[in-house]
């Protein structure tokens, strides 16, 4: 049976890129979500197999999303995606229990290599 | 006025990589100059919020027929109906792109965050946004289609170094 991914990020050229590249790999996408507040609710409806998570977004940023499912679901695996680069931003994902930690712009296989990781 | 210069080098580099990467157009970095306020000079036009350590905006402008090509390679493969929808968040997402990877440049310490708003997108030939009231160094990246102005208007939250002229800040560069 095929993986299902949950892809949250406020950008639409994002989504489409994430997309592109997993859905020709066999992966199914559960749903996507454009803040932090819908990836919350839509991991809760969805349960999907892993969720793909982009930091800077309106209402609720993608690290405080990530903590709280985390918080409610220690056995979600969600990987980051985002511009923001930065050692603390990598810290403090793998703190809350984040498997990993994707740069924008990224090449189709490091986002393959993360998902497959993860979902080992 | 307070200005650093070493904000800009970031942007530099970031522009020059991102852009290669995601839409395969080579650029070449151009001259560099100075403005009270980081007004943008072309008709297409994005903004982002940097807090943190530092604060203030970084703002994108080109014409409108550089923004039509670069999405265009942005989004290879893609139908035009598809490619007209995608228009805005395109370009959207390949400032916050270029800001996140010079944040990443700015700021290698592990103790402290440097964080970016999501970007506001303008167009039209007589805009009206609201910009920073902060001095910006403008940074001009030259493309195959025309140029892509970057103006950091970026400031430190405490410690500022003083410099006394523009000819100071370029030389610093």
């Amino acid at each position: 049976m095929s993986k299902r991914i949950l892809i949250v990020d406020d950008a639409n050229f994002i989504r489409t890129m994430v997309k592109d590249v997993l859905i020709p790999r066999g992966f199914e996408i559960a749903g996507e979500a454009t803040n932090g507040n819908e990836a919350v609710k839509m991991y809760e409806e969805l349960k999907p197999d892993l969720v793909t998570m982009d930091i800077t977004m309106k209402e609720k940023d993608g690290l405080q999303a990530a903590k709280e499912i985390l918080e409610r679901h220690p056995e979600a695996k969600i990987i980051m995606v985002t511009a923001l680069g930065q050692e603390k931003m990598l810290l403090d994902s793998f703190k809350i229990g984040v498997k990993d930690f994707v740069v924008k712009p990224f090449k189709p296989e490091r986002i393959i290599s993360a998902v497959e990781k993860a979902l080992a | 006025m307070k200005i650093n210069a070493q904000f800009v080098n970031p942007f530099i580099q970031a522009g020059i990589n991102v852009i290669k990467q995601i839409a395969n157009i080579q650029v070449r970095r151009g001259h560099l100059s100075y403005k009270e306020h980081p007004e943008p000079s072309y008709g297409v036009c994005i903004i982002i919020g940097v807090y943190g350590f530092l604060k203030g905006q970084v703002v994108y402008s080109m014409k409108t027929e550089v923004a039509k090509r670069v999405v265009d390679k942005m989004l290879e493969g893609k139908s035009p109906e598809e490619k007209k929808l995608l228009f805005v968040d395109t370009l959207g997402e390949l400032a916050n792109m270029i800001t996140g990877n010079a944040t990443a440049l700015l700021n290698q310490n592990e103790k402290y965050s440097l964080k970016i708003t999501t970007p506001a997108i303008a167009t039209g030939e007589n805009l009206n946004v609201m910009l920073v009231p902060k001095p910006a160094l403008i940074l001009g990246l030259y493309t195959q289609y025309g140029p892509i102005e970057i103006s950091v208007a970026l400031e430190e939250e405490e410690v500022l170094s003083e410099v006394e002229t523009t000819d100071e800040v370029l030389n610093e560069i």
